[in-house]
């Protein structure tokens, strides 16, 4: 029980105030909560996700099946749907790298991503990084090793973009690396750390990954 | 974002044909970076969503012609950046798409769309209290008189001002490039440098595209003029930021003087800008630093500088003459 | 935590990790907007398209009709609550303006709705569908438009510490000065952009309500929505044990936070609202624009004799917030006669606030280019010239500083950096390939302030440690501070120690601000730690005089189940009843003056950019920073934090701006492509090092602060080194490339 009196509506239901239950009355409320009626349910639907695109998507070498509406980015079922909350919302609009993760391998920006788009794809998260064991990925260590981070916000998606980054042959030199992680923004400036762990660990990944692009 | 309905053709023909019977209020939808950006936005909002990134086919990158490079409309930006022909070839063009966006962007967003781009202009994406004919047309242009540092100087007009932000469509006019594209009415061919329109009167008007038009593939000539090329791009900062001024650039020089300039101009112009009296002046002379100045100066003669963005003009054309010694260098 | 085997070699950075790095690196550390168990309703706000007005018609039908939405909160129905006040004034909140208390309009982009409904999808599609009516009024957006009239600091808010700033009479010091320099600067409003947006989660259980927000301020944001809910503080609780970065921005009670909780109450279910990054730009406090003028005046033997700074700094209509920018412009050097002069402007904006060195980064950018003027106007050496007028005492007060080291800085920065190989003549270095390479200095310092606190270290005989201190973590490493500090004195191992922080119910959190967050909780755990082993030491007996036996072998020996020790802990000077405002959520942090010294850490910068000789391009490949801290409590945090703000600094000269038309108010560029940060293509090489002299005299670690001092001068070490590139002395920031293109 609330210390604030309650105002209740004369169905007995909770209202904000007086004016709302006007307002909805005036709408013809009392009708279930399509109508906007203010009510307070303590139980929630049965999914208020689900939607009419059917998504067959792994994650994390996990498979799903899901309903979902087309218009959901792929970051807000990672973070909302699946309760993978490493990738970040930080702009929601692609300008940040914070939502990074790999699609089929390849590093995306899942925020600008249609998560019906997953279909029969293979997503990667932060999640997925490390071994079942709990070790940590070689780019892992390096960036604690190299305190490439300080808030940490930034960091799944800067792991993920670095992760790909040394995958696609783009870690070969300072300037490339500091070209080709510009789209991880990093607002508590950790630009030093990060380049530094991913100088060490690219050629430790290459060790253990093998050669695979030029 | 109300939602929409999402189709996924497998086809070219199913494409076209879906959009026609969803139209209007239905889009092609490729990477998205476009548009489901703009979706969030509330400035586009297409009731029927056509994901055609899973037709088979258009992502070929195709070298085996001698003649040109075929390009489907469907390659990511960063396949195209990174493969060897374009390198060799047409270094420009793969400068032009890995100094676009981020690595991420690049590696969901196709060229097809990319060519679609649309403007940055904060006026246009900012919300409905800004005045902007582009977005709903005869309500005015908010950029004229307003903030229009990151504005045109070449084909504005009183109507609009903004910017077309894409790189790659530069140097694609730089080098001829067309677009083959499929709609209801057949197959039709249009050249890169006439596909996008300026403002005028009709702002929300970009492109010669009808709306039920599909780019299937982008094809390139190939030549001597390819290869001494780069797309120099000077922006706010060293990486992930549009273009303030940039040129993609071609020089094909033979005994010392120069057979073939091409100079396209980007970051300063409501289209991709080909500057074909400038290339001309350029033609059989030595390409010294002063005649590369002088085209550059002329390919900026026509500007017309707002009230915050003159700067781009001396920028302009430092930065095309920069990027003629640079194609020099590679000659 | 088990330590699993790592088979790779890496060469670490001096000092002990990072302790939340492991989680963080894994996507494990949760931050507020992470919250998404089931059942949690979504919020979205709705903003205002206008910039000063009211609103005479709201219309939420169509959005109420959204399939999943619960409610759509506005003005007209929300219900009474009050106002959470205004942290200058008494109160909790960054602005003394809540929305939705009434139908005025006050900003562009203040909310005038929220809408609450199952997803997120659905409350961004209601929230658009939301129809709003306005009646607009004139308006003024920005500091030097008409009608923006500047008011005079000492009129209007009247207390001490807002006073101008005066010692010696500096007018007419300056009118005999052989030689005198007149300049003006300015800067623009900029925002904080930390990288985690401003979430809410808001639940009611049992009549208590749990806040979990991104804040620097537990205690501020409990007291404050407990006022506006006319509950007791009792029953509220605020967690924010990790900030995705702050900066300033999440100093105080938000706005909006309010509305959430009334939302939770009402639908008796949890209630998340996540800000979009553009409504960030209008919805919590920023960087206000500032103008400044300095006049120098100089003997010709190279010594200062006079100061003038006078500033204008812009607030919002309905709030003061003050300019305290003379507060260091008067101690950079020993300056015998000075006059600093504060004006605030009105502009119908947000009130604006604190963001990373609020006043002492555009103070410095001022005085520090005016100094450089000087400099070359006397024919000196920029670091020879700082040197020379270096103070000993502070010239305010008269009373001895803690410690000052600025001096080291700059001969350490100096030989680290090869300045004694510059060339004074503007454009006399080049580098091979042609760019125009400038070689520029200048010094920061940043006030050595200390809150209360009050601290408990609790071992059990599992081992583990618990550590509960009033603090928030928002990158800066305090966690890390704590923890080690812990470690050592208990002989525990870092892994087996939490530290609470951020928890209103863990210990009274005194907002993390000012950079005072360590060497406020610090004393206070160090003291506890020390009771702790103490107590543990005296109940032991014998084995209590072995060198090196741990806390828990004491513990375990005693047969007791825990151990815990408190220590509560003040700013020199500062009486009794200060815990008062701890407890009560009010700001309680002294410093720089204190009853027998004035304390201030200090930093040098030195700078390398290098000019494109045809576009102008200007880039930065290498900074040398040496700081005055005191002793460095976690070296590898605190080398971070001088590079981050280096990399702040490089933002603040090179490319932020919080852009404004005034046809329209609000800012323009509200996202994070058209607001210029920082990326990585953009840093080059940065050196930091530290004098590392403890000051014994603030507290026993003798620490003091460093987050904001390592911002402080790199702005102006830029611009100077622009002007011995080019020769043009640029006095507006950011600089632009247009800044130097001729044509």
């Amino acid at each position: 029980m609330n210390d604030t009196p309650t105002l209740r509506a004369a169905d007995g239901k909770p209202a904000l105030s007086r004016r709302t239950f006007m307002m909805t009355t005036a709408a013809g409320a009392g009708v279930a909560a399509a109508c906007g009626a203010v009510a307070a349910t303590p139980e929630a639907p049965a999914n208020p996700h689900a939607g009419s695109q059917a998504t067959r998507v792994t994650v994390n070498g996990k498979p799903y099946e899901l309903a979902l509406e087309p218009r959901a980015s792929l970051l807000d079922v990672l973070r909302e749907q699946l309760g993978l909350t490493g990738a970040k919302k930080g702009c929601d609009h692609g300008q940040c790298g914070a939502c990074t993760v790999h699609v089929d391998g390849r590093r995306v920006a899942s925020c600008l991503t249609l998560a019906v788009k997953t279909d029969g794809c293979a997503v990667t998260t932060i999640e997925g990084i490390e071994s079942p064991d709990g070790t940590l990925h070689p780019m892992q260590q390096s960036f604690i090793d190299h305190d490439a981070l300080q808030c940490g916000y930034c960091t799944p998606g800067q792991v993920m973009a670095a992760i790909a980054c040394v995958r696609e042959g783009h870690a070969t030199s300072d300037a490339q690396i500091r070209e080709y992680m510009s789209g991880n923004i990093c607002r508590c400036g950790a630009y030093a750390g990060i380049l530094e762990a991913i100088r060490e660990a690219a050629p430790q990944m290459r060790r253990s990954e093998g050669a695979r692009h030029a | 974002m109300h939602d929409f309905a999402y189709l996924r053709p497998r086809s070219t023909g199913e494409a076209v044909q879906l959009l026609v019977e969803h139209q209007p209020g239905a889009r092609y939808f490729a990477g998205g970076t476009t548009l489901f950006d703009l979706m969030k936005l509330g400035v586009e909002a297409p009731a029927t969503v056509i994901d055609i990134t899973r037709i088979e086919g258009l992502a070929r990158i195709d070298a085996s012609e001698r003649t040109e490079l075929r390009i489907g409309a469907l390659a990511a930006m960063s396949d195209v950046a990174e493969h060897a022909v374009v390198l060799r070839e047409f270094p420009a063009l793969s400068q032009s798409l890995w100094k676009a966006a981020s690595q991420q962007l690049r590696n969901m967003a196709t060229v097809g769309g990319n060519l679609l781009q649309r403007t940055r202009c904060a006026y246009f994406r900012g919300g409905p209290e800004f005045a902007c004919n582009k977005r709903v047309p005869g309500s005015g242009c908010a950029a004229i008189g307003g903030a229009n540092r990151g504005h045109a100087v070449l084909g504005g007009s009183e109507a609009c001002v903004a910017i077309y932000p894409g790189d790659m469509a530069i140097a694609l006019a730089a080098f001829d490039a067309v677009i083959d594209t499929v709609s209801p009415r057949g197959e039709r061919t249009v050249a890169v440098r006439e596909l996008h329109r300026e403002p005028g009167a009709t702002p929300h008007l970009e492109t010669v595209l009808a709306a039920d038009e599909l780019i299937v593939r982008i094809r390139i000539p190939r030549g001597p003029v390819g290869r001494a090329s780069t797309y120099h791009k000077i922006r706010d900062r060293e990486s992930y930021a549009f273009a303030l001024a940039s040129a993609a650039v071609a020089v094909h020089i033979r005994d010392n003087r120069v057979a073939d300039a091409r100079i396209a101009l980007g970051g300063v112009a409501t289209r991709p800008w080909r500057a074909t009296e400038a290339e001309r002046s350029l033609v059989g002379m030595p390409l010294t630093r002063a005649a590369a100045r002088r085209a550059a100066e002329l390919a900026f003669a026509g500007a017309k500088p707002l009230e915050h963005n003159a700067f781009k003009v001396a920028l302009g054309i430092e930065t095309v003459t920069d990027a003629l010694m640079l194609a020099k260098d590679r000659s | 935590m088990a330590t699993p085997t790592i088979t790779n070699r890496n060469t670490p950075r001096a000092g002990a990790e990072r302790v939340d790095a492991h989680d963080k690196v894994r996507g494990a550390t949760r931050y507020a907007a992470d919250d998404a168990r089931p059942g949690l309703l979504h919020a979205a706000l709705v903003p205002s398209r206008i910039a000063r007005g009211s609103i005479t018609r709201i219309d939420t039908s169509a959005a109420q009709r959204v399939r999943g939405v619960r409610t759509v909160l506005t003005h007209e129905n929300v219900g009474t609550f009050d106002t959470g006040g205004f942290l200058m004034g008494g109160g909790f909140g960054f602005q003394s303006f809540y929305p939705l208390r009434s139908a005025q309009i006050a900003y562009r982009g203040q909310s005038v709705a929220m809408v609450v409904a199952d997803t997120l999808e659905a409350a961004r599609e209601a929230a658009a569908l939301v129809v709003v009516t306005y009646e607009a009024t004139p308006f003024v957006a920005t500091l030097d438009a008409p009608g923006a009239e500047p008011l005079a600091q000492t009129a209007v808010l009247p207390q001490p510490m807002f006073a101008d700033r005066r010692v010696g009479d500096a007018e007419a010091a300056l009118a005999s000065a052989p030689v005198t320099v007149d300049l003006r600067y300015t800067l623009p409003a900029q925002h904080q952009n930390p990288m985690e947006i401003i979430a809410t989660v808001a639940e009611w259980n049992d009549g208590v309500l749990t806040v979990r927000e991104p804040t620097q301020n537990a205690e501020g944001v409990r007291h404050g929505l407990a006022r506006q809910l006319g509950i007791e503080p009792a029953k509220v609780r605020v967690l924010s044990p990790t900030l995705g970065g702050g900066f300033g921005q999440k100093n105080s009670l938000q706005s909006h936070t309010v509305l959430v909780a009334i939302a939770a109450r009402a639908l008796q279910r949890p209630v998340k609202l996540v800000m979009t990054r553009a409504q960030l730009f209008h919805n919590a406090s920023f960087r206000p624009a500032s103008r400044h003028h300095v006049r120098l005046g100089a003997d010709r033997d190279g010594r200062l004799v006079a100061a003038v700074h006078e500033i204008d700094q812009q607030t919002s209509r309905h709030d003061l917030f003050p300019s305290l920018g003379t507060e260091i412009t008067s101690r950079l050097y020993g300056i015998g006669n000075y006059q600093g002069r504060e004006r605030l402007v009105r502009t119908d904006v947000q009130t604006p606030g604190y963001m990373r060195a609020p006043f002492e980064h555009p103070a410095a950018f001022a005085f520090e280019s005016a100094i450089d003027e000087m400099a070359y106007a006397l024919g000196r050496d920029p670091v020879a010239f700082r040197l020379a007028n270096d103070a000993t005492v502070d010239p305010l007060t008269g009373k001895p500083f803690s410690s000052r080291h600025v001096a080291e800085c700059l001969v350490k920065g100096s030989e680290t950096f090869g300045w004694a190989r510059r060339t004074m003549a503007p454009g006399s270095m080049r580098a091979p390939d042609g760019s125009l390479v400038g070689w520029g200095v200048a010094i920061g310092t940043y006030k050595a302030a200390v809150a209360p606190a009050i601290a408990t270290v609790r071992l059990n005989t599992d081992g583990t440690v618990r550590v509960a201190v009033g603090g928030h973590e928002m990158g800066q490493g305090m966690r890390t501070a704590i923890a080690v500090t812990v470690s050592r004195t208990l002989g525990a191992p870092v892994a087996a120690i939490e530290v609470a922080l951020g928890d209103t119910t863990a210990a009274p959190q005194h907002l993390t601000a000012g950079s005072w967050g360590t060497a406020t909780a610090l004393p206070p755990v160090l003291e506890a730690a020390q009771r702790l082993m103490e107590d543990l030491r005296k109940n032991a007996g014998g084995t209590a005089g072995e060198s090196g036996v741990t806390a828990l072998a004491l513990l375990r020996a005693s047969g007791r189940p825990f151990a815990e020790a408190e220590s509560r802990r003040r700013a020199p000077g500062q009486p009794e009843q200060v815990f008062g405002r701890l407890t009560g959520g009010l700001p309680a942090a002294a410093g720089p003056v204190y009853p027998d010294f004035v304390a201030f850490s200090f930093i040098a910068h030195f700078v390398e950019v290098r000019i494109e000789p045809t576009t102008r391009r200007i880039r930065v490949p290498r900074v040398v920073s040496v700081a005055d801290c005191g002793a460095v409590a976690s070296p590898r945090t605190a080398r971070s934090q001088v590079e981050g703000g280096v990399v702040w600094g490089i933002g603040a000269a090179l490319r932020e701006v919080s852009e404004v038309d005034p046809r329209y108010g609000g800012f323009l560029n509200a996202d994070l492509a058209e607001y210029v940060m920082p990326v990585a293509a953009d840093i080059g090489r940065i050196e930091v090092d530290f004098v590392g002299k403890p000051d014994t005299r603030l507290n026993a670690l003798g620490v003091k602060g460093l987050g904001e001092v390592a911002m402080v001068g790199v702005a102006p070490a830029i611009v100077n080194a622009v002007f011995h590139a080019t020769g043009k002395r640029l006095r507006r920031l950011p600089l632009m490339l247009e800044d130097l293109l001729e044509g």
